[in-house]
């Protein structure tokens, strides 16, 4: 999807029913949708910014629910203002947020912990996590860069080894100034 | 034999042609088309929503294709792996190699066409054939 046009951008739709019952195809599909950071626009009707990566990803869905007996269409949609897809967008960008939020905090968790081998794990664990979300994440919020940072100063803290590091003066505050100022050009 | 795929391919559809032409037809051709309903009639599709070669029970249409032509070889398997990951990066596999993969693929198909991807890939998925044979000969990592 463009942004810098002036017009809203194409996306992506899957329109679906399933079944009630059983719920197991129903589970995957729905844990599917969230893996994928769909925006749910009403109830069986998720969209995500159009790509050939994104559509190619919600057909798989779409053929899933109907291998569940179920019906499902894919289309490719523009909304009529602009408002509406900046809505559809912050939806997504505050979805995401919270996911890096609690990153940042299971980051910062780990790097007050004593210096264990859990803490190694917990570098690689949290990397994944990051790139988990960072995929999923098509309108990055500003604690994209402050989860970034927070990943940083633990992997830091983990190569300097029992040696506490203290996290002031690290990119994590310059981010978090980066960030503070977004929020509020924003508001 | 007339092979056909969606146009603008990834790492599942590059890893296809290539399992499909060093394990299943020497002489495959391929065609890619926009929408499923411009398959040639003969042509066998594949990665393709609603073709039988296709993604399966949560497989990606490479492990589909293993199965469907009773290819075991342990090596395919764990290109398999790479390829479900790089494809559908649902951790079902432990597979480090994938998002290297993945990003090469992506990247590929912003400055090359299908045909030129499969002609560049060909060499590149025989060398993590061999890497990975290599590797379960030895027992470790080769090399």
């Amino acid at each position: 999807m463009t942004h810098t046009g002036d017009g809203p951008g194409e996306w992506v739709l899957l329109s679906y029913r399933l079944p009630r019952e059983p719920s197991t195809p129903r589970i995957a599909v729905w844990r599917k949708l969230k893996r994928l950071g769909a925006a749910q626009i009403s109830d069986g009707l998720v969209a995500l910014p159009a790509g050939a990566r994104t559509r190619e990803q919600l057909e798989w869905v779409a053929e899933e629910v109907t291998d569940a007996g179920g019906t499902a269409a894919i289309w490719l949609a523009r909304p009529a203002t602009r408002a509406q897809q900046d809505q559809l967008a912050q939806a997504m960008a505050a979805a995401r947020a919270a996911e890096y939020q609690a990153l940042i905090a299971a980051a910062d968790a780990a790097a007050a912990a004593a210096a264990d081998p859990a803490r190694a794990s917990a570098v690689r664990r949290l990397r994944n996590e990051f790139r988990r979300i960072q995929r999923r994440d098509y309108f990055p919020p500003a604690e994209h860069d402050l989860a970034q940072a927070a990943l940083q100063a633990l992997a830091t803290r983990e190569e300097a080894g029992a040696q506490p590091v203290p996290r002031t003066g690290q990119p994590a505050s310059r981010a978090r100034k980066r960030a503070h100022r977004a929020q509020q050009e924003t508001a | 034999m007339r092979w056909a795929t969606r146009a603008g391919i990834h790492i599942d559809r590059a890893a296809c042609a290539w399992l499909i032409r060093r394990h299943i037809d020497e002489q495959a051709e391929f065609i890619f088309v926009a929408d499923p309903a411009d398959i040639p009639p003969g042509a066998t599709a594949f990665d393709i929503p609603g073709a039988e070669l296709s993604h399966h029970a949560g497989e990606c249409s490479f492990e589909t294709i293993l199965r469907r032509y009773d290819l075991t070889d342990p090596v395919l398997w764990r290109i398999a792996a790479i390829v479900h990951e790089a494809d559908l990066d649902d951790e079902r596999y432990d597979a480090p190699e994938a998002p290297g993969l993945d990003v090469t693929l992506r990247g590929l198909s912003m400055i090359r066409d299908d045909e030129e991807i499969l002609r560049l890939t060909g060499p590149v998925f025989d060398g993590i054939y061999e890497y990975f044979r290599r590797a379960m000969l030895l027992g470790r990592e080769p090399a």
